[in-house]
């Protein structure tokens, strides 16, 4: 029963944080008419962090700055700019930071890989430990 | 030897941990990011100037001498508190101070350049913001120091304080 009902919570969590639909800032007067072109700038501004409040994407922020880069990234998606260059204008001003999601390069290589060593190290130690224990 | 490599997590984790406390103690504003635009060549730009009646063109501004670019607004308080460090940039001989108006009214920013003193050598007009995105900016005021080969070669973020306006100080001395 009391394992029900933790089930229960958990897969209710699990559906709130995957599921949910965040509150989105857009305006509706810089939503553009062409719907492919908008659902670009909407994935796009998701991967954009608001540079005031750091943990938001410029698609949830209605920090001033956030709504300038919205409109930008929409006028450059008109001006028939693709993705990777309205990504590489945004970072060649405000450095990888502005992205949510950090890029794969040699600075970030221990951002990256560090976790999965050290879930090799654990799992090591883990056995090891079995091993040595099972002797006794 | 198994048992000498388990030591090999204990110090990774000890490093992590040291690494941790050197930032903590360390004294920075973990908020001020790194500009991404220094040591390269100064955005390119056209804005219409506020003093004079013509527009500022900045390939033709930057790379003769060490400038100051201060953004600024009437509407911001800190860009009120720095106001007076500016004023003693502009003193110095060697350097020329330019201030970017950042969405702002323009009576506003003339009025307010009356009472308080008007530092700046050239004030380009940045109405809808787009100058300040390609500078980088995030949050007003920002000064930045170009040195005399159009190069950014130091960002300020926030309002100048004595410490940081003696800091800046000595980097236009390095720079001379």
């Amino acid at each position: 029963m009391m394992i029900n009902k933790i089930f229960l919570i958990a897969i209710s969590i699990f559906f709130v944080q995957f599921f949910s639909n965040n509150p989105l800032a857009v305006e509706p007067d810089e939503i553009l008419h062409d719907q492919k072109q908008e659902l670009r700038a909407r994935n796009i501004s998701k991967n954009i962090r608001c540079m005031i409040c750091q943990n938001q994407s410029i698609d949830e922020s209605n920090a001033p700055l956030a709504k300038d880069l919205r409109i930008l990234i929409r006028n450059k998606i008109k001006d028939g700019d693709k993705d990777e260059e309205i990504y590489k204008f945004l970072t060649d001003r405000y450095g990888d930071f502005i992205l949510l999601k950090p890029p794969l390069k040699l600075t970030t290589l221990a951002l990256w890989f560090l976790p999965f060593i050290f879930f090799a190290i654990g799992i090591f130690i883990v056995f090891f430990h079995n091993k040595k224990s099972k002797k006794i | 030897m198994k048992k000498k490599l388990l030591i090999i997590p204990f110090i990774i984790f000890s490093l992590v941990l040291l690494n941790f406390f050197y930032l903590l103690l360390k004294e920075r504003n973990p908020s001020e990011l790194p500009s991404n635009l220094l040591n390269k060549n100064v955005p390119k730009f056209e804005a219409l100037s506020l003093l004079k009646n013509k527009n500022f063109v900045s390939s033709q501004e930057f790379g003769n001498e060490i400038v100051l670019v201060n953004f600024f607004a009437t509407w911001c308080k800190p860009c009120r508190d720095e106001h007076k460090y500016i004023k003693l940039f502009s003193n110095e001989k060697k350097i020329r101070v330019i201030g970017i108006n950042y969405k702002d009214n323009t009576k506003k920013t003339i009025k307010w350049l009356k009472n308080l003193g008007n530092p700046y050598s050239d004030i380009p007009v940045d109405k809808n913001g787009r100058i300040a995105i390609e500078w980088g900016v995030y949050g007003i005021p920002e000064t930045f120091i170009v040195n005399s080969k159009g190069i950014i070669k130091y960002r300020h973020v926030g309002a100048i304080t004595k410490t940081s306006y003696k800091k800046i100080n000595l980097i236009i001395k390095e720079m001379e």
